[in-house]
């Protein structure tokens, strides 16, 4: 049986000759939602867009053509944000004790065979489908699961190009994804569960 | 049967990371386990609907031309720098003079408007970065780099480590205190963070040569509560950033503006 590969659009890389603008407003749409994703307001996202925008365009001499641009100014958006002040804010919300965690998970084994459920009843794979649900359980995503699905699911980065975005260990890309699946699954699950009580 | 599938293994499935061998082990495993298979679906179709739901902020109008009007002032350099000079016969320079008088009025207007234009977004792209500065300053609860209410420690404190030089006032306002300064960088340029208090409220004054000699018009304004005043003097450019009585912040700015003559 072949679930999958998931299809993935050919990387496109621009020609040596790409001016900044021929690379970086094609990208715009997705800095946008990241950005509006990241600090859930319209103004800071766009003061957070275009303070990067700038910072790229400064920096833009020292980018080497033949790279990924798209990690690049990423990687600047990411940045801008974490200095930010909501940003600077959100980092004061994750809990010690979950830093702790990734770092002893960002080895390997990452997290033991019997903490994934199995069992799929039907209602759930609906609820996956329920956009609603699913954007309010994206919205209870911690902020550092939150930036890594919003790379890997919605930007279809590779988990080497989210390492280089988040300048952090490909482990790590790989225990925050499963992380911020479970948990957008336990929500999905759990307001499943609330749904079906109600409506006993 | 073999063992289950890991999570990692199924959450790079599902993302297209498994090598070609690793894919073909999956697969083998797939096709004679349900409780993988499900599993497997599951995680496919919630990346596939995160991805559809996720996919929602769309770029608000008038965002886009801003940023290339950025863009373009940056390629209308390069190009002024790097445009090859065409020898063409004396009818087509007659032509291109005649063109260039016809429209060089429209063109310089529309040239000032995008200047303009450039330098009120520049200007907004600087307020927003000293209002975080001087939030992440207040937030970060630290010490000064250099601790000291005296101007004479203060000052010599900057002694090469920034490529110029700037006085501060002996005497600040009633209830204004200068609490010390940090190094910071603006721009990626190294410029003074003088941090006063007036009342309980922290004040930070970013001291910065300015770049290109270029002349910035002194300016007020609000970002997310915080009072920005920007004043030029000299080859400085002195920027506050509180959120404390405007009339207060700008009499504190004036007061180190007008003790810079002369240094």
């Amino acid at each position: 049986m072949t679930l999958l590969p998931w299809k993935r659009e050919a990387q496109k890389t621009g020609p040596q000759t790409s001016t900044f603008e021929d690379l970086a407003l094609p990208l715009l749409p997705s800095l946008y939602n990241v950005a509006f994703w990241l600090t859930r307001n319209q103004t800071d996202a766009e003061d957070l867009v275009q303070e990067s925008f700038l910072k790229a365009l400064r920096g833009f001499a020292s980018f080497e053509p033949d790279t990924n641009f798209k990690a690049w100014i990423f990687r600047i958006l990411r940045n801008t944000y974490l200095t930010s002040r909501t940003g600077l804010a959100a980092r004061r919300t994750v809990a010690l004790e979950e830093e702790l965690d990734e770092q002893r998970e960002s080895g390997a084994g990452l997290y033991p065979e019997g903490a994934i459920d199995r069992q799929t009843p039907e209602i759930n794979l609906i609820r996956l489908a329920d956009r609603a649900a699913l954007n309010d359980a994206l919205e209870k995503l911690a902020p550092p699961l939150l930036e890594v699905i919003l790379l890997c699911d919605v930007e279809e980065m590779k988990y080497k190009e989210i390492a280089a975005v988040l300048e952090i260990p490909m482990g790590t890309v790989m225990s925050r994804i499963a992380r911020a699946r479970t948990a957008l699954r336990g929500t999905l699950e759990g307001q499943n569960t609330r749904s079906r009580e109600w409506g006993a | 049967m073999t063992d289950h599938l890991s999570q990692v293994t199924i959450n790079a499935l599902a993302d297209g990371e498994l090598s070609s061998d690793q894919l073909a082990i999956a697969n083998d495993h797939l096709a004679v386990c349900p409780a993988c298979t499900s599993t497997a679906l599951v995680q496919t179709l919630l990346k596939t609907n995160v991805a559809k739901t996720a996919q929602r902020y769309a770029v608000p109008p008038g965002l886009e031309q801003r940023l290339k009007l950025l863009a373009s002032r940056d390629a209308s350099h390069m190009a002024q720098t790097s445009r090859p000079v065409r020898r063409s016969a004396v009818a087509g320079w007659a032509v291109a003079a005649l063109l260039l008088l016809v429209f060089s009025g429209t063109i310089g207007l529309l040239h000032r408007g995008r200047q303009a234009e450039v330098a009120s977004v520049a200007q907004s792209a600087q307020i927003t970065e000293v209002c975080d500065l001087h939030i992440a300053t207040l937030a970060a609860g630290q010490d000064p780099q250099v601790i000291s209410s005296d101007r004479h420690t203060v000052k010599p404190w900057f002694q090469g480590k920034l490529p110029f030089s700037f006085n501060l006032p002996e005497n600040l306002p009633s209830d204004t205190k200068l609490d010390g300064a940090n190094l910071t960088y603006l721009h990626n340029q190294p410029v003074a963070q003088l941090l006063y208090h007036i009342g309980r409220h922290g004040v930070s004054v970013f001291v910065t040569q300015r770049r290109n000699g270029e002349a910035v018009g002194e300016f007020q304004s609000e970002h997310s509560g915080f009072r920005v005043v920007n004043a030029g003097v000299g080859d400085l450019d002195l920027v506050a950033v509180s959120d404390v009585d405007p009339a207060r912040l700008a009499e504190l700015v004036g007061i180190i503006k007008g003790v810079q003559n002369g240094r």
